[in-house]
């Protein structure tokens, strides 16, 4: 664990909406540059929560997250979406897709948000479906398209622009154990190519593909 | 992928709410080209009368309202107030050349034209009216018309027209001048008095000074001489202008009500769409969309929806134009527009500003709810289903 790609120093997360949450509580853990790591827990004990602040999507009340040795916790608004667009892919639970969109086109905007020319968006958005097996529902829209269709497609998008680190919230929450096969081959085919990847899971069929399993406990990292 | 494709799938997903704002635009578009089309278009006519009016100074019978003295202008049928030894009181005054006529209605193939009484060779001269066909004669049973009776009723030389129950042979018609002179019938004085019963009275009397800078004196000699009202053609054309201004104030009030409703709808629409929309730009926000991003996509979806708008208004403000400025015409305050062409039925320039003008507005309505999108964390917009 010598040069970890994320490293998370004493993370704490409070919501104060009227009354006072603290979801996260001084979490410090690191996540080793090219590993498939789960994370699990009970439900509502951070696991969201913690997901979003790895990926620079929200901001902790305090401590850090470094990506690379770079405090996302201090980066700007501008440099944390580029960050997202070109370092990070994230998969949610449920919500993925833009729905007036085609799967194909789904995949480009996330290429056209990090600036990819029109040019090569094609061919590479179609080169990615086909890698998740979606060559003939290309311009599926999300509705016309299957629970763990949708999946795959928003894991085609969070591949789109070759991110080092894949955030994943529960991809298979909502899926049969035959999707869930499906989806969990693709993730492996793309953890094989080297990429970090970081899956929330209730399910023990994912956590038995990860080498590392963090468990989350009231907002804590429970040892073990 | 790109930008505009994002917008405009964005737009189009709701295609009546899509449909009805682009409606509220164009409406308000329409309500501003059609006013400056027919703004425009009367102005210039009112000026080009006035010009050609020939005369710098009009004698009306005394104590006429700005209202009574614009019908010297639009031709109206006021009742004939000035008697023959008025006229020859002005007649004697050195320095001015003075021209009588009396205004009325006659009736051709059913419909109201004006109908001048003049001294033909007097008014001739004044005017500087050349024939186009025919003679220039005048008398008990020959009349002159202008260029545009003769097309709109398509009147030839030798042809006989009915007035007042009496048969007239049209004996000339006028080369076209380009202004209300077009659109009478010219029958000499005595005849036309007798005809309406006039006695010797006479409408008005058109006076042209030999020197400008005195128009004042002149102005002064003549009410000392006889009991009658002298205005200019400033005046005229000021009052003219004025009352057709005010016209213009109600088209203005009418425009700025469409447009600010057409605002409203579109902040409307796109606060809808935004509140919609909160787990969307969630995931832009996921995949890498800035808040300059966000805010561009939402202003451009609003941008676009004033030029949509902004093109089918300006389409909607031409036809209206087109279709309203004859009935428009009808109306005594603007009854200049006598000629077709005197409304414009397509302007470049209106085009461009209005088109412009509409993104603008457009964009502008789209500023607030485009921040505040832009302002949605992304993980608030994923978090809740
Ligand atoms: N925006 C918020 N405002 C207030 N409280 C919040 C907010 N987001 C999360 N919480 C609270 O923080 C705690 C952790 O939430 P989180 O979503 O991280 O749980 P989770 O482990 O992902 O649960 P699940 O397995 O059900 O997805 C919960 O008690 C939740 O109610
Ligand atoms: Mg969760």
């Amino acid at each position: 664990m010598s040069d970890p790609i994320l490293r998370a120093e004493g993370l704490t997360k409070v919501y104060d909406g009227g009354y006072r949450t603290v979801a996260l509580e001084d979490v410090t853990l690191e996540i080793p540059r090219g590993s498939l790591t789960c994370i699990m827990g009970p439900s509502g004990h951070g696991k969201s929560t913690l997901l979003h602040l790895l990926g620079g999507l929200d901001r902790p009340t305090s401590g850090r997250v470094y990506l690379d040795g770079e405090d996302l916790t201090a980066a700007s608004p501008r440099r944390l979406a580029g960050i997202r667009s070109r370092r990070l892919g994230f998969v949610f639970q449920f919500f993925n897709l833009l729905p007036m969109l085609t799967a194909l086109e789904n995949v480009q905007t996330a290429m056209l948000l990090a600036g990819v020319p029109r040019r090569e968006q094609e061919a590479r958005a179609r080169e990615l479906l086909r890698l998740v097996g979606l060559e003939d529902k290309l311009h599926a829209k999300p509705n016309q398209l299957s629970g763990g269709q949708r999946q795959r497609v928003a894991i085609a998008r969070a591949l789109a622009n070759d991110p080092d680190l894949l955030l994943m919230d529960e991809p298979t929450g909502n899926l049969d154990s035959r999707s869930e096969e499906d989806l969990l081959e693709q993730v492996r085919a793309v953890h094989a190519r080297g990429k970090t990847v970081v899956i929330v899971t209730h399910s023990d069929t994912v956590a038995a593909l990860a080498e590392r399993t963090v468990t989350i406990r009231d907002g804590r990292v429970v040892p073990g | 992928m790109s930008y505009w494709k994002l917008v405009w799938k964005n737009l189009t997903r709701r295609r009546s709410r899509f449909v009805f704002t682009l409606s509220a635009i164009a409406v308000g578009i329409a309500s501003v080209v059609t006013l400056l089309s027919l703004g425009t278009g009367l102005e210039a006519e009112i000026r080009k009368q006035a010009d050609v009016l020939g005369a710098n100074l009009v004698v009306t019978p005394r104590g006429w309202c700005a209202y009574e003295q614009i019908s010297v202008l639009t031709g109206e049928s006021l009742p004939e107030a000035i008697p023959s030894e008025t006229v020859r009181a002005i007649e004697r005054i050195g320095g001015l050349e003075a021209v009588p006529y009396l205004t009325q209605r006659a009736v051709l193939h059913n419909q109201p034209v004006p109908l001048v009484g003049i001294l033909p060779e007097r008014m001739r001269a004044f005017k500087n009216w050349r024939v186009a066909r025919g003679d220039y004669r005048l008398d008990g049973s020959h009349v002159v018309v202008g260029s545009g009776i003769s097309d709109r009723f398509r009147l030839a030389v030798g042809d006989t027209v009915r007035i007042r129950g009496q048969e007239f042979a049209v004996s000339g018609i006028l080369e076209q001048v380009g202004n209300r002179d077009d659109l009478a019938v010219y029958m000499d004085l005595a005849v036309a008095q007798r005809l309406y019963g006039a006695g010797d009275k006479v409408s008005f009397v058109a006076v042209r000074v030999d020197d400008i800078g005195r128009t004042d004196d002149y102005i002064a000699a003549i009410q000392s001489a006889a009991d009658v009202d002298v205005v200019s053609d400033k005046q005229l054309l000021r009052s003219v202008l004025a009352i057709v201004g005010s016209v213009g104030n109600a088209l203005q009030l009418i425009a700025a009500v469409a447009v600010l409703a057409a605002c409203f709808g579109i902040t409307n629409t796109m606060m809808t769409a935004i509140y919609e929309r909160r787990r969307e730009i969630g995931i832009l926000g996921a995949l890498g969309a800035g808040r300059g991003t966000v805010f561009s996509v939402f202003v451009g979806e609003s941008a676009v929806y004033g030029l949509l708008g902004g093109i089918a208004g300006v389409v909607a403000g031409f036809a209206f134009s087109y279709f309203a400025a004859p009935y428009i015409g009808q109306n005594e305050f603007t009854a200049f527009v006598g000629s077709e062409q005197s409304v414009s039925v397509f302007d470049l320039g209106i085009t461009i500003q209005a088109l412009v003008f509409a993104v603008l507005v457009a964009s502008l309505s789209g500023v607030y709810p485009a921040l505040r999108a832009a302002r949605l964390s992304p993980v608030e917009a994923i978090r809740y289903e």
